[in-house]
């Protein structure tokens, strides 16, 4: 306790270097606590956006339309599901098609659905920002980036065609879901005639899962061991796509990075209490002198490092947790999701970020103090281990 | 006497009006003329370039077999049409593909023609006809997969003579003028089709007939298989 104490006051003795060498740390904690955040909320977003707008939060479907998503790859009737954590079920039937109005055409998915399973499972009915949702056959939903690319309004007529079948369906709403497959991509008609668009024959492609959530890889893993033969389930990290890739990426490149940050900032820390260590290397003779045994006064050297970079971990986390939880409730990254949404409109990004909060980060950000206690016990403290006291009482 | 006259003349003059779909059938039965070999000429204008095609043709009225000839760049290509089917070769690809039937809303060689203006009868499939001040006015059947909201044809004589298309806010954006029709073989064939984009001031389409030769057309030429070595 004595020499928490006597590292506490050598702390404090040097206030202006304890002041600049704390920077350091806060600068970096801040960084740790805010990258972690900002990736966590990324990740979360994405799969807010799959398993609510894209996607769903479990999918499942025969093995032979995951290799092939063609519809002659669906299945008749629907598979047989039993797991008490399945909240909803709903058929859908996707395929490809190609979206005519007077002045363009475009290629796209279709999605079947059933108009009112959907709303139990699904954002989208909900986000229709112009007309309504789908009421029966005939209809189609479109996302309104889609339909100004079309050209198409409410009340109108859009053309789908598929190579074997075509239909006139009336536009009766503009989905504004803020994800960009769906603003950009989302094609949405009734199960009918999504059916009749695939030449009959094919009840849907595959069956959508409503679970609590983050539990989706959980249940998609159980059910997977009740599902008859050629049939699986995936949960919505499976379901993402390339997005999944490029986030799980990003993380491999962060934490890396991040921990050079702190080995840069620990650095910096132990480079200052070596300085400090040099400039006191008479007072540490006469302490050793005075009875102090060498490694208790390395110990003290560690202690000062660990005491001065958890001082700046302390503001650190303190400011860092400040801006996450501004962030966090506040669409400050907004104007760059919109950006991102559009140069990557099938991504399946959204147009919100928000970063997320986690007490696990200032452990992460702690780290920091150990590495710099632990540098500076191998080396400041190996200067006072190495210490010949005599040489420096006699101020040689 | 008199009395009777005009009786039956009315009676025939009953038996003899047409409904509009009946006038618009008969229009586009004459439209396709005789069974015949051709050379017809597209040219395709664009604000900045003019692109002109030599196409071979063989039809028999229903079914149709066109072989590019120029530019040489594109010679070789050819395309069948029969009925739904439509085929393509290509000698780049060297293969015959089948077109889905969303195909056939394609443009013909990237002009304004698609294979359903040359070939196909769309405006009797899916619209319903009416007849206001002489022009047969076509609005879409219910679910009918068409992106028009009305087409107003153009008859003169019970000949197509001009095709308006109509965007769903009545606005016309695309123009089939047919003209210089010839009688040939007891049937009608317009010698000049000319399409314009209204949308885009500039793009015109137009196809000529050069020469012509009436006469049945040997069936070899509407098999996919002669696609690629000719008829």
């Amino acid at each position: 306790m004595s020499l928490l104490r006597l590292a506490w006051r050598n702390v404090l003795r040097q206030r202006r270097r304890t002041a600049l060498l704390s920077l350091v740390v806060v600068y970096v904690t801040v960084a740790v606590l805010f990258m972690f955040g900002f990736l966590d909320g990324y990740g979360e977003s994405l799969v807010e956006a799959y398993a609510q707008y894209v996607e769903a939060p479990v999918v499942v479907a025969r093995e032979a339309w995951w290799e092939d998503p063609d519809p002659e790859n669906g299945f008749p009737s629907l598979p047989p599901l039993a797991h008490p954590l399945v909240q909803a079920a709903t058929p859908r039937l996707s395929l490809y098609a190609l979206f005519r109005s007077p002045y363009r055409m475009q290629g796209g998915v279709v999605l079947g659905v059933d108009p009112e399973g959907e709303k139990a499972l699904s954002r989208v009915p909900s986000k229709v920002g112009e007309g309504r949702w789908l009421q029966g056959p005939g209809e189609v939903v479109l996302g309104y980036r889609l339909a100004e690319r079309l050209d198409v309004r409410v009340g109108e007529r859009l053309v789908v065609e598929t190579g074997k079948e075509a239909l006139g369906l009336q536009v009766v709403g503009l989905v504004r879901a803020g994800v960009g497959n769906v603003d950009f991509g989302g094609v949405y008609v009734h199960l009918e005639d999504a059916r009749r668009l695939a030449g009959g024959g094919v009840g849907a492609t595959h069956l959508a899962l409503r679970v609590p959530r983050g539990r989706e890889e959980g249940v998609a893993k159980a059910l997977n061991q009740v599902l008859p033969e050629g049939f699986r389930a995936k949960g919505v990290w499976e379901l993402m796509g390339p997005i999944r890739a490029d986030y799980e990426g990003s993380r491999l490149f962060y934490v890396p990075l991040l921990g050079l940050f702190m080995l840069l900032a620990a650095v910096a820390v132990v480079s200052t209490t070596y300085v400090s260590v040099r400039e006191r290397l008479r007072e540490f003779a006469v302490a050793e002198s005075l009875g102090l045994s060498p490694a208790r006064l390395a110990g003290q050297v560690a202690l000062e490092a660990a005491l001065a970079s958890g001082l700046g971990l302390l503001a650190g986390l303190l400011l860092g947790y400040a801006l996450l939880g501004y962030t966090s409730t506040h669409d400050v990254f907004g104007p760059l999701m919109r950006l991102s949404v559009e140069l990557l409109p099938e991504a399946g990004l959204s147009e919100h970020l928000y970063t997320s909060i986690r007490p696990v980060y200032a452990l992460y950000a702690s780290l920091l103090v150990g590495l710099s206690a632990l540098l500076a016990l191998l080396f400041p403290g190996r200067l006072v281990l190495r210490l010949d006291p005599s040489r420096y009482v006699k101020g040689e | 006497m008199g009395r009777m006259a005009f009786a039956l003349l009315v009676f025939a003059a009953l038996a003899l009006a047409q409904s509009p779909s009946e006038k618009l059938k008969l229009a586009l039965d004459r439209l396709r003329g005789p069974a015949h070999q051709g050379v017809y000429e597209l040219r395709v204008e664009r604000p900045s370039s003019v692109r002109t095609y030599r196409l071979r043709v063989y039809t028999d009225g229903h079914r149709a077999h066109l072989r590019v000839l120029e530019p040489r760049s594109e010679a070789g290509q050819a395309f069948l049409s029969l009925g739904e089917d439509l085929y393509l070769y290509d000698p780049r690809l060297g293969r015959t593909l089948r077109l889905p039937p969303t195909g056939r809303g394609e443009r013909f060689l990237g002009s304004d023609l698609t294979y359903q203006d040359l070939m196909g009868r769309d405006l009797e499939a899916l619209f319903q006809v009416a007849e206001v001040q002489g022009v047969l006015v076509l609005t879409p059947r219910p679910g009918a997969p068409t992106p028009y909201g009305k087409v107003e044809v153009y008859l003169r004589e019970g000949l197509v003579e001009r095709i308006l298309y109509h965007d769903q806010r009545n606005q016309a954006v695309r123009e089939l003028k047919l003209s210089a029709y010839q009688r040939l073989d007891g049937a009608y064939l317009p010698r000049e089709m000319e399409l314009r984009d209204l949308q885009n001031p500039g793009y015109r389409s137009l196809l000529r007939v050069l020469e012509v030769q009436v006469g049945p057309v040997p069936e070899r030429c509407f098999n996919p298989l002669y696609l690629e070595r000719g008829c």
